[in-house]
């Protein structure tokens, strides 16, 4: 925020764009010609996976000790989060059978794109790389679709094990149809199977980046005007779309989480 | 000015790499066991609250037969102070009957015997008092009586026995 201050009219909007994109390499790395360089997205990746891990295994510690262990504070609002997923995501889509093998993957997902949307909104983060760079990788498209891809590869991994090679890519349109029906279905249902990691990718990437652009821009007239009363409006309404915010994170995940889930059981539950 | 959606394949092999880390190592040990634990947990729940129903009913059952036993026993001892209470009525009413029996009896047998003393007493009398008459005849014949005095005597001994 402190470098949008030296900024004019003129490129107040490169500034939040700026803000809000990966920009500046960090630490330059290649590797077999694959330019892996360290952004601040992937530092906030980092972080992300490395609090999220820290966190989930010290919540999980009396869970792999004792068969029935007996939550308690921070552990029990744990397995809250946990229990959530379970029967409010997995149980109904893939089916209470399959919970177990596919619990790990949504989980993941969840957790990591929720940690990932919580920490973009803790301003501290703009201070890595000295505030050049967005801190919400979820924010990232390319991160989105990383993650929507491996959504796309596990809807066929998922049907392929339940019904086989061939079966599943028979799975995709209804049978007993007029052949004429097919000429139309076929290309549609190719054509949804690659737009569903689509808008997965698109949905969680520019849903993040909105409220950020969004609250940068009502910031910005502070520094454009330099008025105290637009400096108190600005505050204010953007502490109500920080709240805003924090459900759109929850939500975001929520629906990343689900709709992944339910693809996977659409391919799980294919034949009927 | 950076693009919104420039392509960038580090960052997209960076998350792919950084995810399946994540994937594995909370997959095994953080989702995994949880899921197991909570499914356990709600196994445990509903085998408990199954096996309470189940108690619940065999105590129930065992309740009712108990309550019949009970029933039963007191019906059984109703019976059994009532039959008490028969044979003692009948037996009170066979010794009062024997009691009765018996006492008339008695009474019977005395007044027989009372009747027979009396006819012994009263043949007694009589041979006496005619042994008295034949003595007191004797002396009165002996002094000077008329054989008309004499049988006018008798007829008044026997008349006077007769009456008695």
């Amino acid at each position: 925020m402190a470098e949008a201050g030296h900024g004019t009219s003129n490129n107040i909007g490169d500034k939040i764009i700026e803000h809000v994109a990966n920009s500046d390499v960090m630490i330059h790395f290649e590797l077999f010609g694959i330019d892996l360089s360290i952004t601040k997205h992937v530092i906030m990746i980092w972080i992300a996976a490395g609090l999220l891990m820290s966190v989930a295994l010290y919540a999980t510690r009396k869970y792999r000790k004792e068969e029935r262990p007996i939550p308690s504070g921070f552990t029990n609002a744990f397995e809250y989060v946990v229990d959530f997923v379970r029967t409010g995501i997995l149980i109904p889509t893939v089916g209470k059978k399959h919970v177990l093998k596919w619990g790990p993957l949504v989980m993941s997902f969840f957790f990591l794109i929720l940690t990932m949307n919580f920490l973009g909104l803790i301003p501290l983060f703009n201070y890595i790389n000295h505030g050049h760079g967005g801190t919400t990788a979820t924010g990232n498209i390319n991160v989105t679709a990383s993650l929507a891809l491996v959504t796309f590869f596990m809807i066929i991994v998922a049907g392929i094990i339940e019904h086989g090679f061939f079966k599943h890519w028979k799975n995709l349109v209804p049978g007993g149809l007029p052949k004429a029906v097919y000429i139309i279905l076929i290309p549609i249902e190719i054509l949804s199977m690659f737009v569903r990691p689509f808008a997965l990718t698109m949905r969680l990437a520019a849903n993040m980046t909105a409220g950020h652009i969004a609250m940068l821009a009502i910031f910005a007239p502070i520094f454009l005007l330099h008025n105290a009363y637009v400096g108190v409006a600005s505050v204010a309404l953007n502490v109500g779309i920080t709240f805003l915010e924090i459900i759109v994170s929850i939500v975001q995940a929520y629906v990343f989480t689900l709709l992944s889930s339910v693809f996977i059981g659409q391919a799980i539950h294919a034949d009927h | 000015m950076e693009n919104l959606l420039s392509f960038d394949t580090g960052l997209m092999i960076w998350t792919w790499l950084t995810f399946a880390i994540v994937l594995v190592v909370l997959g095994t040990k953080a989702w995994k066991p949880m899921i197991k634990a909570l499914e356990n947990r709600e196994n445990f729940i509903r085998e408990s609250l199954d096996e309470a129903e189940a108690a619940r009913l065999e105590a129930d059952k065992v309740a009712g037969e108990y309550e019949e036993m009970v029933a039963k026993a007191r019906q059984e001892a109703q019976q059994i102070v009532a039959s008490g209470k028969e044979t003692a009525e009948r037996m009170k009413a066979d010794i009062l009957n024997e009691a009765q029996e018996k006492s008339k009896a008695l009474l019977k047998q005395a007044e027989s015997q009372i009747a027979t003393e009396k006819d012994k007493a009263l043949s007694d009398i009589r041979s006496q008092i005619v042994d008295i008459s034949m003595i007191a005849a004797e002396k009165i014949i002996s002094r000077s009586i008329t054989p008309d005095d004499n049988e006018r005597l008798i007829d008044d001994a026997l008349k006077e026995y007769g009456k008695n």
